[in-house]
């Protein structure tokens, strides 16, 4: 609007038009000059980070104590290879479906995750389809055990999206049961917001994240 | 883990140094802070160590939002002179002097310090500086421990209480969070998902060994230590959903102390062995109090629409926490004594507040980096460090 209005009074030229197109609402060009570096930006004084994430743990369950030295900083999430859930025969998340890649590596099929309204852990009615599907497989193959990971946006206070990740995982595992899945085929773990599946600030990043992803 | 050996040996010879230094101090001057802070020239120290004390001890001092360093020349109630040069036993001694406006002398001491200690030395100056100053124990030469990295590696790290000096203690494939000091800092305990399930670690900071206490199904949450150092009450939700547990440190059977269909968690323990923990059986997370063995809640906190991880300050009257009105979460502060509420931050995404263990300051995150904030709100601070870190917790004083 600002930059509607201040193009009129300026009578400005096709240029300055195309600026003001390019940047939103922003007809400083000194601003447009400027590139924002979100998250890790070096502060006066320090050196930009430079962990390569290759050094970092390969395996999923690894722990080391012996770091002291190195410290490597933050950093934005690399994919690091490490291996995803294997695929099962017969169970759904065919390759091509939509899906995306967890913060772990993993590759998540879209039909393998069930997502949330914001503080809410009730399950919405276009999610049955993708808790009757795996319940189905889970009720026709006994032996198959799945782990339902919920998750939170990054929202509130860590220990307590926790709990909320936990109360969705367990809406699903209700919601399954209900369909005649052994109680033992399923076990829950929470992750809270540590796991986002999308970083940003927005509210779509946001409605990403409030998920339970089912894992085999 | 050979550098924290190093650092808890300097900190021996430093605590032993302060004794020397405490001998000589006999003059007993406070100032009555007012505005901008205690105005004090700090001159640089000569003698070619390779460290920059004034700066350390400048930066230090301006942090602490109640003494405002000047350079040499300026006109100030105090100064602050000193060298640091290669020489004495260790490998350098470090000299410095504080006068007043009219040139008595308020401190002179010296330090014979290997190379790897001069930059705990400039804070130990800056804390019997402070400390003189202020009537006040002083920061400088604390530590903080926080959680880094996240989308595939994870890491503990502890840093000095102005960031510098981070040294990584865990690093995982999997999440880290909500470290926890003991009462003596020696030890962290923490939640670890290694293994792709939460458990209760902890772990010695200076040897590195380390212990699950819990590994119950489902969440492991939360731990904090007991004022005594002796348990630690925590969160499972092995029996439903997640309800707050205490256990000794050596005992194998947690026990529980609330029981309720809500989410009870994020407990902590104030000075009378009474717990605060979050909960949201009244609709919407609160903070709530139990007797050290369970009982009926108290509801403490009306303010706002969510409420939740407490932290306490080191003499039981203020509970920290993080608040969301608005929309936007902030570190508000209650205190016990009076039940005024203070909300002490502009707002946006603060979490996981921590106090200083001099009460003065609260450590917290704002999600990508670390802050603090005076408990008068008065002061905000930066802490440096380089890429994403959260979930701080003040170290205590070592003694």
């Amino acid at each position: 609007m600002q930059c509607f209005a201040r193009t009129l009074m300026a009578a400005a030229s096709l240029a300055l038009l195309a600026s003001c197109a390019s940047t939103g609402e922003n007809v400083d060009q000194t601003a447009t000059e400027t590139t924002e570096q979100p998250g890790v930006t070096a502060q006066p004084g320090q050196e930009a980070y430079s962990y390569a994430y290759g050094q970092a743990p390969g395996n999923y369950d690894s722990y080391d104590t012996s770091g002291a030295g190195g410290y490597p900083g933050g950093g934005q999430p690399g994919q690091s290879g490490q291996s995803g859930q294997p695929g099962q025969p017969g169970q759904p998340g065919q390759p091509g479906q939509p899906g995306y890649m967890t913060a772990g590596g993993g590759m998540v099929s879209a039909d393998r995750i069930v997502y949330f309204d914001f503080d809410r852990s009730e399950i919405r009615p276009e999610s049955q389809t993708v808790i009757e599907s795996n319940a189905r497989y889970l009720t026709g193959n006994p032996r198959i055990i799945t782990q339902l990971e919920g998750h939170t946006d990054d929202r509130g206070s860590r220990e307590y999206n926790i709990a909320l990740g936990e109360r969705r995982a367990n809406a699903v595992r209700q919601t399954m049961t209900a369909m005649g899945v052994s109680p033992q085929q399923i076990r829950v773990v929470s992750y809270g917001e540590e796991r986002p599946a999308s970083s940003g600030p927005d509210e779509q990043s946001h409605a990403l994240n409030r998920r339970v992803e089912i894992v085999y | 883990m050979k550098s924290f050996e190093k650092l808890f040996i300097g900190l021996l010879l430093l605590i032993g140094m302060s004794h020397f230094a405490q001998a000589q101090i006999n003059l007993d001057i406070t100032k009555k802070v007012e505005g901008s802070g205690i105005p004090i020239a700090i001159a640089p120290f000569g003698g070619g160590a390779p460290e920059d004390f004034a700066g350390i001890i400048a930066a230090d001092l301006e942090r602490t939002g109640k003494i405002a360093p000047q350079p040499p020349q300026a006109r100030a109630d105090y100064s602050v002179t000193g060298q640091a040069s290669p020489g004495g036993a260790r490998g350098y001694i470090v000299q410095f002097q504080l006068k007043d406006a009219q040139g008595g002398q308020l401190l002179n001491l010296s330090f014979d310090v290997p190379a790897n200690q001069l930059r705990p030395v400039a804070h130990r100056i800056s804390d019997l500086i402070y400390e003189k100053l202020t009537g006040e124990k002083g920061l400088a030469g604390t530590r903080i421990a926080f959680v880094a990295g996240g989308g595939g590696a994870w890491y503990l790290a502890v840093a000095d209480a102005d960031g510098q000096n981070p040294q990584v203690i865990l690093r995982s494939g999997q999440p880290i969070m909500s470290p926890a000091w003991s009462p003596d800092g020696s030890k962290l305990a923490y939640v670890s998902f290694e293994g792709r399930r939460p458990q209760i670690i902890v772990q010695d900071v200076y040897s590195g060994s380390r212990r699950a206490v819990s590994a119950a199904p489902g969440i492991n949450g939360a731990p904090s230590w007991s004022p005594d150092g002796q348990r630690l009450a925590f969160t499972l939700s092995k029996d439903g959903n997640p309800e707050i547990y205490a256990a000794g440190l050596g005992s194998q059977s947690p026990v529980r102390l609330t029981s309720n269909g809500a989410i009870d968690t994020e407990p902590v323990w104030l000075p009378d062995g009474s717990i605060v923990f979050t909960s949201d059986r009244g609709g919407s997370p609160q903070l709530y109090r139990i007797g050290a063995g369970g009982g009926a809640a108290q509801r403490l906190t009306f303010e706002g629409d969510y409420n939740a991880r407490p932290a306490v300050s080191p003499d039981g009257r203020y509970l920290a926490m993080m608040h969301r009105r608005g929309g936007r979460f902030h570190i508000a502060v209650l205190d016990l004594q009076n039940r005024q509420f203070r909300v002490l931050t502009p707002g946006g995404a603060a979490e996981s507040p921590s106090f200083a263990p001099n009460g003065k300051m609260i450590i917290y995150s704002n999600g990508q980096r670390l802050k603090a904030v005076s408990l008068d709100g008065a002061t905000h601070q930066d802490v440096a460090l380089r890429g994403v870190a959260r979930d701080p917790a003040w170290a205590p004083y070592t003694r």
